[in-house]
């Protein structure tokens, strides 16, 4: 991406001091040592990103052997298989449709739409209670737990004996039949969203709420004098006011479900069956336990290509921001 | 500006200095390993690594040579990419024969025979079963390190006695008692085949069925890829299959048993508020159970296991087991010293000690088990008249697991099972 086209220098003699975004190959030689201190950046970007992708973007037309090298081409045979022919991948014969791309929506709608939902709640309402900083470090808590850690946690309380589940146990309690959260094909994609919502709501409060403070008092205080009721406050200015956090926020939601990997390693291993798979789960599965290297790249690409205009998004969003500021 | 140029042109030089430096440092060859000492990589964790740990304590005290144990509990991804990196561990202990067949054609294997360890050594201590199933293409390459018998049903001889039930001989039998229980209210089995990665369980019980209903003769064809999975008898067993493992008869149905792990199954029947009263599983449940469920049990009362009754008659009750083994990926003095020490007799026994494995090994003695369950698995390991391997490890690459999503398929629809099996055979097709 840092190779994108530039904006033409500005035609005044006098050349502004280069900035950073400004740089150029075929720039003049002033600028030469802007170029020179973005080197050592370059290079450690062509290594370790531009290289491994442009090497997994050529693995996709090879099957590739167990050493990762290209072995027996194929053209783009791994996508038509992956995206036509791989139940577990897309399967679209059945109603509800399945397949790791299919989970990977039901992340995005659900994980990101409550996420953000609970979060710009606790925030709003975090800000007005006394123990405020309490409330917030408990939420924000399993954001310090590691992904696996988070998910031995929520096998526990998704244990279908009730003496150790505590979900099932208070079904029981309730005189309701006890549910086996990860073992229902039909659950088991909600179980998992809702335990990774519970790790990392506390991030999207922390964020929004730090917003809502950064907020100018003076017109909410007019508002008020002017007589609009709390929910119209939080409704006609905090909402349009927080829409630049609320879209980081979303785009940071958005990367951690496209990436999602370990709570689905840890709590079910793409089970029952594949019913619980996700695209990066996929990619895993296929390169490294069923070794066809070439498939678990094609998975990578779509994965990659899923990604970066999210990406593109954030990086214009924020050059815009830079410019308002 | 300009005067700063050859220390600029000076400064591009030095960086690539330092890029190409870089780069070679990281294609440069992984780091001698230290002389005296050899890495171990196995999935072994809890009383079977506690077990393995005596063993190699005992080689180093007496070669001076050290042992590094790395646990990977998802085997396969590891050595993969250590592979692919080129620096796998020097000794790995694989529980797959299939798995072993495939390294071996990857060149990634080293023949027994080239580390010193001739095939009249190694006939000298196992059997020629166990021999074949650690060979590829008529070479050998394992060393059968631990075994287990994976036909055995654990019950609680204390209830059996209670309700009068006597040890059942046939399936019908052990029918009638699963109804039994039912009958007065009590759940008859716990199934634990979910999360995460315990359907394997599945495939031991399909194996068992499988061998009692078509025979060790199609049992071998199925799992070497000369039968299909659309054959009859494949159809036929996954049915039996679900006459016990239904809503009916075990804990929380079906989808208690998908939301269940291996360990946590155990618990269900012998934990100390069990729910359950019967378990099938491996041998290796015994240590489990002991040591890591219920320290309070008492083996012989209240856990105990029987063989796995017939089905039919005229095929008896062959023994599906299952082993590990320990398979070199470098030479070296230090691998072939570890690989002899661990096919001794004196090895044998201390690992056997443990009560946590059984060896294969055919001179280490039946009293060297420390307790009755132990002895009676190593028992029915060494007079089994047919010995059969664990079909689902026989398969190749990871497809022993695509195997057990197949069957958790099978007990949630078992209206489908043709269309499940045919699925599964479109996808092993080709990869023997």
């Amino acid at each position: 991406m840092s190779s994108q086209p530039l904006p033409a220098p500005a035609p005044a003699a006098p050349a502004p001091p280069a900035k950073g975004r400004r740089f150029g190959l075929r720039a003049r030689p002033s600028s030469l040592s802007g170029f020179l201190f973005v080197l050592p950046a370059l290079v450690v970007l062509v290594i370790f990103l531009i290289y491994p992708a442009y090497y997994t973007t050529r693995r996709t037309l090879y099957e590739g052997a167990f050493h990762f090298g290209f072995f027996h081409y194929l053209g783009i045979d791994n996508f038509k298989e992956l995206l036509t022919n791989d139940k577990d991948f897309l399967d679209l014969s059945k109603f509800p449709p399945g397949g790791a791309l299919i989970n990977n929506l039901r992340w995005l709608i659900f994980y990101i739409s409550l996420s953000l939902l609970i979060g710009l709640g606790l925030a709003v309402l975090a800000v007005r209670v006394r123990y405020e900083r309490f409330v917030k470090t408990a939420i924000f808590l399993p954001m310090a737990i590691s992904a696996v850690a988070v998910g031995i946690i929520w096998l526990l309380v998704y244990s279908p004996n009730p003496d150790i589940g505590i979900l099932n146990s208070l079904l029981r309690g309730g005189g309701l039949h006890t549910q086996s959260w990860l073992g229902n094909p039909s659950l088991v994609n909600y179980a998992l969203i809702f335990a990774y919502i519970w790790a990392s709501v506390g991030f999207v409060m922390v964020v929004l709420s730090a917003a809502i403070k950064g907020l100018p008092a003076d017109v909410l205080e007019a508002a008020r004098v002017d007589g609009a009721n709390e929910w119209q406050i939080f409704r006609r200015i905090m909402f349009p006011l927080l829409s630049l956090p609320i879209s980081v926020v979303t785009i940071w939601l958005f990367i951690n479900v496209i990436k999602v990997f370990d709570i689905i390693y840890v709590m079910t291993g793409g089970g029952p069956g594949t019913s619980s798979r996700v695209i990066a789960f996929t990619m895993y599965e296929e390169t490294f336990q069923n070794g066809r290297p070439g498939y678990g790249a094609a998975v990578a690409v779509i994965m990659l290509v899923l990604i970066a205009p999210v990406m593109i998004l954030n990086v214009r969003r924020f050059r815009s921001e830079k410019v308002v500021a | 500006m300009k005067r700063r140029r050859p220390f600029i042109a000076l400064f591009v030089l030095l960086a690539l200095v330092v890029a190409a430096v870089t780069a070679t440092a990281i294609s440069a060859k992984p780091a001698k390993r230290n002389a005296n000492s050899i890495e171990v990589l196995s999935l072994w964790g809890g009383s079977e690594k506690d077990a393995f740990l005596k063993v190699t304590a005992a080689f180093t005290k007496a070669t001076g040579i050290n042992v590094q144990y790395t646990a990977a509990r998802d085997f396969i991804p590891d050595i993969r990419t250590r592979l692919a990196a080129g620096n796998p561990p020097d000794i790995g202990i694989l529980p797959r024969p299939g798995y072993i067949g495939t390294l071996a054609k990857q060149g990634a294997l080293k023949q027994l025979s080239s580390l010193g360890l001739s095939n009249a050594y190694m006939k000298a201590n196992y059997t020629p079963g166990w021999l074949a199933l650690g060979s590829s293409g008529g070479k050998l390459y394992g060393v059968p390190a631990k075994a287990n018998s994976k036909s055995v049903i654990w019950y609680k001889p204390q209830s059996f006695k209670k309700y009068h039930f006597k040890i059942p001989k046939t399936w019908n039998q052990l029918l009638a008692i699963t109804k039994a229980y039912k009958a007065k209210g009590l759940v008859p089995w716990s199934v634990g085949a979910g999360p995460s990665q315990s359907q394997w369980t599945l495939t031991d019980w399909f194996e068992n069925i499988y061998a009692r209903t078509a025979g060790p003769a199609k049992y071998q064809r199925l799992f070497t890829g000369k039968l299909p999975f659309t054959d009859p008898s494949v159809a036929n067993a996954a049915r039996i299959m679900t006459q016990i493992i239904n809503n009916k008869y075990v804990l929380n149905g079906v989808q208690g048993v998908l939301g269940q792990s291996f360990v946590g199954g155990i618990g269900d029947v012998f934990g100390t508020s069990p729910k359950a009263q019967l378990y099938f599983e491996g041998g290796f449940v015994g240590g489990i159970a002991l040591q890591q469920v219920n320290t309070a049990l008492k083996p012989g009362k209240t856990i105990a296991d029987f063989p796995w009754p017939t089905i039919k008659p005229s095929l008896d009750h062959p023994v599906v087991g299952a082993a590990d083994f320990a398979a070199a990926f470098k030479s070296s003095p230090e691998v072939t010293q570890f690989l002899k020490y661990i096919s001794t007799k004196a090895a044998g026994t201390i690992w056997v000690s443990t009560g946590a494995v059984n060896s294969p090994n055919k001179r280490v003695s039946g009293s060297a088990y420390p307790n009755v369950l132990a002895r009676a698995e190593a028992h029915q390991l060494a007079t089994a008249k047919t010995f059969l391997f664990d079909g689902s490890d026989l398969l190749p690459g990871a497809f022993g697991d695509t195997w057990g999503f197949a069957l958790q398929d099978v007990i949630q629809h078992p209206g489908n099972i043709k269309s499940i099996l045919s699925d599964f055979q479109n996808k092993i097709k080709g990869q023997f």
